[in-house]
């Protein structure tokens, strides 16, 4: 099928409309989703660590570990939690949850400073990891890792959603002005068939009687032009000039 | 959190099939007698894996059980009442325990908690038991050495007859410390039964002035088809003298098979809980199809002495009882490929289980209320239960005994060890 010049055209510029569209919301997703996460999973992280380093302090002093990372171990169910530890006041570790063991990156670091750190282990993921101290810090500290790659999955899921429901939105301007740009471009081409026709009644004719009797019976600007074309043609005839 | 109570198995094992006694549970009439208790029975719960890697544990301690009390219940019971034990299988999950055990004291209404399986279990059960402490459930004989329940606010609730997993891994360590092997590492499950473990390892080690030289972990479940490379590779680069493994037989048997593959020969030591036998059986069958030999340097640490020595009087009864009763699996909670073993640590810690619950129900007459249990128990000093060792409670101990053996494997057996200067490095 022939694609009419003037829907090309219209094409081309839906397809910048919406391209513009989905880039700018896919950024504004990103941003928004990215930092309603991320604040909201440090600030339960951080509730977390809490909760345990309040509970924790009579387990802690009564060296009960194992009653210690059952506690730590429910709390790893928890979305986006990946890991947990618990330092004594020297940064020892006496609980974690860490399989198949501590990775280096931690054993290395530094255990007793409170804060919130950015940290990549490899093989294990992109973490926020929150702090909090037990018993202000002189019993040991809680350490509770947020998974980045969750806040990464539900941003991709976000944006995949919204480019799903765009490009459907697309599909169907796409037909929408497919069909309406068609409703123009025909009787245009109608009407340029009949005009070729008027100029050069030897050539071979692109448009049937009937088609022109439609053609002229059109209430809209395309029947007036048509019209006018006809009264040219025979006024030209009368006066022996040409259109 | 919502409970699921429906959907539960439960398999009531009435050892009462040798006297034609009722099932029912109903209580007798008269204010005194408690529930759990009937004119008939006394019916006390059971919550253990029956199902899953570790399923080998909670079924060998309940044959095991139930080899002594069929004996007790064809013989007429205690006080004319025979002994049901009813179980449920929690898969050695936490949470399934705690729903079991709330199926068992509410529901079942049984007279007392029994041979439960496990440290991540038992520990999330003990706040249960608190929490319904006027109803006065106490947990007899939990299959596992941890802390919890042998030290405040939870000591009071259980009652344990099993020496401890600091007591095992301190041994392990002075052991292997006095032939010369100082750089010690700890393969761990990565729960509260590990921890509690590691916690043992370290605090025997502390008092050397040493530290745990190197730890890996593996997951709760994980099966013997599962690889354990990035665990072998973690602690050899630790440079151990000797490994402490504390974990189920499934995740240790392959941890041995991936550490003697990777040339990693040095001496590894299980605990008790581990399934000593379940844990042999897959290594020796991994020995014949490798064709090479994976039971070599290992030392496994139990709570019980060796069924391979008759001369123990409670091991030659333990022998004859299982000849005869050949015990069944727990009916319908099993599953259908599981081959019971004839003889395990596991079974005979199951039956001097029995044995003890057996004395402190004769102990506590013909009338027993739960109110009773701790002066019973506590009442114990110096019983014979047939170890060679005495059982003591009293004095506000609430675990019996203390012994600790130690066994490694020759022929494709457990035999004791006699002379630890064999592994001196």
């Amino acid at each position: 099928m022939r694609v009419a010049k003037l829907f090309r055209k219209t094409m081309f510029g839906i397809f910048l409309l919406f391209g513009l569209i989905a880039l700018s919301t896919s950024a504004l997703c990103v941003y928004t989703v990215d930092k309603q996460l991320s604040q909201e999973y440090e600030a339960n992280s951080r509730a977390i660590a809490q909760t345990i380093a309040n509970s924790s302090m009579d387990i802690i002093l009564n060296r009960d570990m194992s009653t210690l990372q059952s506690l730590i171990d429910q709390f790893k169910e928890i979305q986006g939690i990946k890991y947990l530890y618990i330092v004594d006041e020297n940064g020892d570790i006496l609980a974690h949850t860490f399989v198949p063991g501590i990775p280096k990156e931690i054993l290395a670091g530094d255990r007793v400073k409170l804060a919130t750190v950015d940290r990549r282990i490899p093989g294990f993921g992109e973490f926020v990891e929150v702090s909090s101290p037990i018993l202000d810090g002189i019993a040991g500290s809680v350490h509770v890792g947020m998974d980045k790659g969750l806040i990464a999955l539900k941003i991709q899921t976000a944006i995949g959603r919204q480019v799903y429901l765009i490009s459907i939105i697309f599909i169907v301007s796409i037909v929408g002005s497919f069909l309406l740009v068609n409703l123009a471009a025909k009787p245009l081409g109608r009407l340029g068939g009949y005009a070729m026709q008027l100029a050069a009644p030897a050539a071979p004719a692109t448009i049937s009687p009937a088609e022109v009797q439609a053609l002229l019976e059109r209430s809209d600007e395309v029947g007036q032009l048509a019209r006018l074309i006809r009264h040219l043609s025979a006024h030209d005839a009368s006066t022996g000039t040409t259109v | 959190m919502r409970i699921a109570l429906l959907g539960l198995c439960p398999a009531v094992v009435l050892s009462s099939m040798f006297l034609g006694a009722g099932v029912s549970a109903q209580p007798a009439t008269g204010a005194q007698v408690p529930e759990g208790v009937t004119d008939s029975q006394i019916v006390v719960g059971m919550s253990a894996p029956f199902k899953g890697a570790s399923r080998s544990l909670g079924i060998e301690l309940y044959r095991g059980s139930m080899a002594y009390l069929s004996e007790v219940n064809r013989a007429g019971g205690v006080h004319g009442r025979t002994i049901a034990l009813k179980a449920y299988d929690d898969g050695y999950q936490p949470d399934q325990a705690i729903r079991n055990t709330l199926k068992l004291m509410l529901e079942d209404r049984v007279f007392l908690l029994f041979d439960y399986v496990g440290t991540p279990t038992v520990t999330r059960v003990l706040p249960l038991l608190k929490k319904y402490d006027k109803l006065h459930f106490r947990l007899f004989f939990p299959f596992t050495g941890a802390q919890p329940q042998r030290e405040p606010p939870y000591d009071r609730l259980a009652v344990n007859l099993r020496a401890s997993y600091r007591q095992e891994t301190a041994g392990l360590v002075d052991n292997f410390l006095a032939i010369g092997r100082t750089r010690i590492a700890v393969f761990y499950q990565a729960d509260a039964y590990g921890r509690s473990g590691w916690v043992g390892v370290r605090e025997a080690l502390a008092q050397h002035n040493l530290k745990i030289a190197g730890e890996a972990t593996y997951t709760r479940g994980t099966k013997y088809t599962e690889s354990l490379d990035r665990q072998v590779a973690m602690l050899q680069e630790a440079r151990p003298d000797a490994i402490v493994s504390v974990g189920a037989y499934a995740a240790c048997a392959a941890f041995i098979r991936d550490a003697r593959k990777a040339g990693l020969a040095v001496p590894i030591a299980n605990v008790s809980f581990v399934g000593s036998e379940s844990m042999l059986e897959l290594l020796v069958a991994a020995s014949k199809a490798d064709g090479r030999n994976y039971t070599g340097n290992l030392v496994n640490s139990q709570v019980v002495p060796s069924y391979e020595n008759p001369n123990v009087p409670v091991v030659k009864e333990y022998l004859a009882l299982m000849d005869t009763y050949h015990p069944s699996t727990p009916p319908g909670l099993a599953d259908a490929d599981y081959k019971p073993l004839r003889h395990s640590f596991v079974s005979l810690e199951g039956f001097l289980n029995a044995k003890l619950l057996v004395e402190v129900l004769k102990r506590m007459g013909p009338h027993p209320v739960r109110t009773q249990i701790e002066p019973t128990v506590a009442g114990i000093d110096g019983f014979e239960l047939g170890m060679g060792r005495p059982i003591t409670f009293a004095g506000q101990r609430n675990q019996g005994s203390d012994a600790i053996y130690y066994t490694t494997v020759e022929d494709g057996r457990f035999v004791p060890i006699r002379d630890w200067k064999a592994w001196s490095k």
